[in-house]
């Protein structure tokens, strides 16, 4: 919706004027000026119709206070929205605040003549409602700013932001300690030469790496190192544990992380699926694992040549097994 | 264009965005500060258990044992060696009379028989004494060496585990470092975020009375 070029091309939006003069503040503030000068010169004549003018002082004071909530309320709405720019947002959000930020930061086919309009209400206890009306609003959406605030300050937003998985991934990376501290640069990220430490190579009883011959031409062959996978997993086990007890602080993420990074297709939903049940937790930690395992410590534990040149030269595989053979019957005076 | 959206002056719209700018961040910061203080207290938890490397040490002491105490006496030599020079006495003795040799003869005999038997004695016995303290002395020194490499053992299993644990013990160190500075970092771009907002709400105020002045405030 954000990024769609499609208006570009519409000839028919193309020819209009749109209006975005939405005049939320304008608008709500109307009649206050007139609210605001009755109640004052009531509490300076004495002429209230409370008892020592507290009604009169009271709605005084939530007509002052409220300029500078308004602000706060829409910067507020403005910032829960605006998450879904970024780059890895989660599109299973309520795609309602999508269309809050397109009318907000005036998107092609979002306007007044759109058929947009967004209102403001200052309400009697204090409190301000934000409406927002149009085509892709089933029912006008209604946000109210003590809800809101209480939300926030519970640490849960109205749209989810996607950790980025990728980012936490490359760093867990250096953080597992199967790499050599110098692998890592200054920034805590691993370099691009990388090695897996010499101790998860698996080799024989003589100390000898264990290789496995993989076909490089017609015949030709060379060696790879193996590596114990389980002794890997089990070094990285308490880091990723921790990287995904840290995701795992907010649900909401957890979900976003899910349907962006790890759930091939099988969404989960804001609505019906929180809070978190254990078994989906589970499945979060262990898809998360298998990820990590496969997309970024793959690449440091497969085709990786022998550290002793030797081993690492190309050789004909029908010679190395007809060697190996004979070696084995000399060895065994067969 | 958010000066049309909102109905004020553009410095009002700027302070609206500011804010908004600044409360994402400032959101940000704290879903990082969560994070991090779960990552950290996770880190915590699965830490390795402090170890004792000197738990499976066995105590060596009943392993050292007195080498004397079988060592032999040698009184059998002696016995023996009483026994032959009587043989030998009785027998030089029938000899004489036999022959018809004199009395002081057959003394003589009897007593070269004797010393020689003596001798013998002696030697046996020296010899056997010698060797059970050659036996006391090897098993002496057996003993010592094997207690020292049980000792060398020892030492060195425990200088392996503490030396896993304490490599074990830098890396995890190391990560709780890392994350306790990223979350003081969390913190301090939180606090900044924070009073960024507060700022441009304070600064977009301003446009916003001037506005709706209308309201006197």
């Amino acid at each position: 919706m954000i990024d769609s070029n499609a208006m570009g091309h519409n000839a028919d939006y193309l020819s209009s004027n749109p209006n975005y003069n939405f005049r939320i503040l304008e608008r709500a503030y109307a009649n206050t000026s007139k609210e605001y000068a009755a109640l004052k010169i009531a509490v300076e004549n004495n002429d209230c119709a409370s008892d020592n003018c507290l009604l009169e002082i009271a709605r005084i004071k939530q007509l002052e206070e409220a300029p500078q909530k308004s602000i706060d309320f829409i910067s507020t709405v403005l910032s829960e929205v605006s998450t879904v720019e970024e780059y890895n947002f989660d599109p299973n959000n309520n795609y309602e605040y999508t269309v809050v930020f397109c009318i907000l930061s005036s998107k092609p086919g979002f306007s007044m003549t759109d058929g947009y309009n967004v209102t403001m209400y200052l309400l009697h206890d204090g409190g301000q409602d934000l409406v927002f009306e149009g085509p892709a609003f089933e029912q006008p959406l209604l946000l109210n700013s003590n809800s809101i605030t209480a939300l926030l300050e519970s640490g849960t937003s109205i749209v989810a932001s996607t950790p980025d998985i990728t980012k936490g991934m490359m760093k867990l990376l250096s953080e597992i300690g199967v790499f050599l501290p110098e692998d890592i640069n200054e920034n805590n990220e691993l370099k691009a030469t990388a090695k897996i430490v010499e101790e998860f190579i698996l080799k024989d009883k003589d100390g000898k790496p264990i290789y496995e011959v993989i076909e490089v031409d017609d015949g030709m062959g060379r060696n790879v190192l193996q590596y114990d996978l389980q002794k890997i997993q089990t070094k990285a086990e308490p880091f990723i544990k921790s990287e995904i007890s840290g995701i795992m602080s907010s649900e909401q993420q957890t979900i976003a992380a899910w349907n962006v990074y790890l759930s091939e297709g099988k969404y989960w939903s804001y609505s019906e699926d929180l809070p978190l049940m254990q078994d989906k937790k589970d499945l979060f930690t262990e898809k998360y694992k298998d990820y990590f395992m496969n997309n970024y410590l793959k690449q440091f534990t497969q085709n990786q040549a022998p550290t002793n040149p030797q081993d690492a030269a190309v050789f004909d595989i029908k010679e190395a097994k007809m060697a190996k053979a004979q070696a084995f019957i000399e060895a065994n005076n067969l | 264009m958010w000066g049309a959206v909102l109905g004020v002056a553009g410095n009002v719209a700027s302070g609206i965005i500011g804010a908004s700018a600044a409360k994402k961040a400032a959101k940000a910061a704290a879903a990082q500060k969560r994070a991090l203080q779960q990552k950290l207290k996770s880190l915590e938890d699965n830490r390795q258990e402090i170890i004792n490397p000197y738990a499976g040490f066995t105590n060596l002491s009943s392993s050292i044992s007195n080498p004397f105490v079988n060592l032999g006496v040698a009184t059998q030599a002696a016995e023996m060696q009483a026994e032959e020079a009587d043989i030998s006495l009785a027998n030089t003795l029938d000899t004489l009379r036999a022959t018809g040799a004199s009395a002081g003869g057959a003394t003589a005999l009897a007593q070269a028989a004797l010393r020689s038997k003596k001798n013998v004695s002696a030697s046996i016995e020296q010899q056997e004494a010698t060797n059970s303290r050659l036996k006391a002395q090897g098993e002496q020194q057996m003993q010592q060496a094997r207690r020292a490499e049980e000792i060398r053992m020892q030492e060195a299993g425990a200088a392996g585990k503490q030396f896993v644990f304490g490599q074990t013990e830098r890396r995890e160190q190391q990560q709780l470092d890392r994350t306790a500075a990223l979350l003081d970092a969390a913190v301090a771009v939180e606090q900044q975020a924070k009073a960024d907002e507060v700022g441009a709400i304070t600064g977009a105020i301003g446009g916003v009375t001037d506005i709706l002045g209308g309201i006197g405030i």
